[in-house]
């Protein structure tokens, strides 16, 4: 699984830094190293109000927070690779 | 008309308690290629000494700048100077470089210690012709230019510098030369040289100069283009042509911004990473895309871009900010500010629809203004700009 975090102006102010953190911590917390790969990427072209915009494999979805993460990657990451590995 | 141009750089310290720098150094272009320096030292130190030192300087590269000969100005030095009250003269001494075309300079000096000139970081004795001219002896010289020469024009202070405390002499000729031509290796710019000589200088009088010591260093180098990218164009369709123009380009080419990133990656058929790198900074991290020199985000970048800019000419105390690391600003500032002569930037007026946005600190007139900012603050660092608008 891929999974790119915009770095671009607009989600760099409203935090990209901070949801790299996150990931890299979720990542190494559930043993996950070997199935996915972080990488940075300019504007996705999806600016939201809120948030940052984050692409997971094909999918995409914005406005990710410090405050909806843990519910992001239960849903959007955790989820999928469950479904993945059956 | 060669590829050569001249870094020209200065620094002063004043006597010990006074608060005017008896020295002056005026800087006049006279065309695109040819500029005169003058560096002049009032005879004393204090108000008097920078009055008379201004108005020499002022007159000289004025008068010089105009065409007009050296016996002329001289001679209106001679007599429109006050004449000081204690001493009875009017005094000034002065050093004048003349360049002409960026392929000879004219050097023309009246009691200042003699220019230092390094060829190839050697000492390089140059051939002078004396004049006299209203009584004063003045020696001229004319020398071709070559890369890499550097000229170190001083007021006396530098010489004197140390006289009955760390050298009994002061601070000889031969060692100022031994000292910068050790220094000259390191390929720092004229005003970096300028402010290391000086300090040395400072050190030497044990902080409390005794005179008002100056150095003013021109470098001739190469000139250096570097194109620089910012912003997709306001049209759409102008995108392939703003491509080519830029990419036709020589010299190095910086990429700002996301949208104008991928633009160019697509116009390239090569990919564009990014990558997670914060490091330590407050910009966003770059990326890469092959055949491009650097990539980097927008406005945030060139926001900091403009804020070291501004030091720079001011009080230069964010150089060891910028001068090692690797965020995007750090490197676009050792690019622009070191490294180019000749910067051609290539904006884009689309305006961004994730800046639209009245919770986001950018706004597309921010946006306008950076450029507009950074290229004048470029333009007094001696380098010529073109800003093409798409």
């Amino acid at each position: 699984m891929v999974i790119q975090i915009c770095v671009g102006s607009s989600c760099y102010i409203k935090g990209s830094p901070e949801i790299v953190e996150l990931l890299t911590q979720a990542i190494q917390e559930h043993h996950l190293e070997n199935e996915i790969k972080i990488v940075g990427s300019f504007c996705i072209g999806q600016c939201n109000r809120y948030g940052v915009t984050v692409q997971v494999d094909d999918e995409i979805h914005t406005g990710i927070t410090r405050e909806n993460f843990q519910e992001f990657l239960k849903d959007k990451v955790l989820a999928v690779i469950k479904n993945e590995g059956k | 008309m060669n590829d050569l141009c001249a870094d020209i750089g200065w620094k002063s310290i004043n006597h010990y308690g006074e608060q005017l720098c008896g020295d002056h150094v005026d800087i006049v272009e006279q065309s695109d290629n040819s500029t005169v320096i003058v560096l002049a030292d009032g005879l004393g130190s204090g108000v008097k000494a920078s009055i008379l030192s201004t108005l020499t300087s002022k007159i000289i590269s004025t008068m010089m700048a105009a065409g007009l000969p050296i016996e002329e100005c001289v001679s209106t030095i001679a007599t429109t100077l006050p004449v000081c009250s204690v001493r009875g003269v009017a005094y000034s001494t002065f050093t004048i470089i003349h360049l002409i075309n960026n392929e000879i300079a004219e050097i023309i000096q009246y009691d200042n210690p003699q220019v230092i000139i390094l060829r190839d970081n050697k000492n390089y004795d140059y051939p002078k012709t004396e004049m006299n001219i209203d009584g004063k002896k003045i020696y001229k010289s004319v020398i071709r230019l070559q890369q890499d020469d550097i000229f170190i024009a001083m007021s006396d202070g530098c010489p004197h510098a140390g006289i009955g405390m760390e050298h009994n002499f002061g601070w000889k000729r031969e060692d100022i030369i031994e000292f910068m031509e050790t220094i000259s290796l390191s390929g720092l710019t004229a005003k970096n040289l300028s402010t290391v000589l000086v300090d040395e200088c400072d050190r030497l009088y044990g902080q409390k100069p005794g005179d008002d010591a100056t150095a003013c260093i021109v470098k001739i180098r190469k000139r250096e283009p570097m194109n620089i990218l910012f912003g997709p164009p306001s049209n759409r369709d102008d995108a392939e042509r703003m491509m080519s123009l830029f990419f036709s380009k020589e010299g190095k080419h910086i990429i700002c911004g996301g949208t104008t990133s991928s633009i160019a990656a697509k116009y390239l058929g090569r990919p564009l990473e990014a990558t997670l790198n914060f490091e330590k900074s407050d910009v966003p991290p770059i990326a890469k895309i092959e055949g491009v020199d650097l990539v980097t985000e927008g406005v945030i970048t060139v926001n900091k871009v403009l804020e070291y800019a501004r030091d720079y000419l001011a009080e230069n105390e964010m150089y060891e900010h910028w001068n090692y690391k690797r965020d995007g600003a750090s490197l676009i500032c050792r690019l622009l500010f070191e490294e180019a002569t000749d910067i051609n930037f290539y904006v884009g007026r689309a305006i961004n629809p994730a800046h639209q946005n009245p919770d986001l600190p950018i706004t597309f007139s921010i946006k306008m203004n950076l450029v507009e900012e950074l290229s004048k603050c470029l333009k007094h660092m001696g380098k010529r700009i073109k800003v093409s608008y798409f």
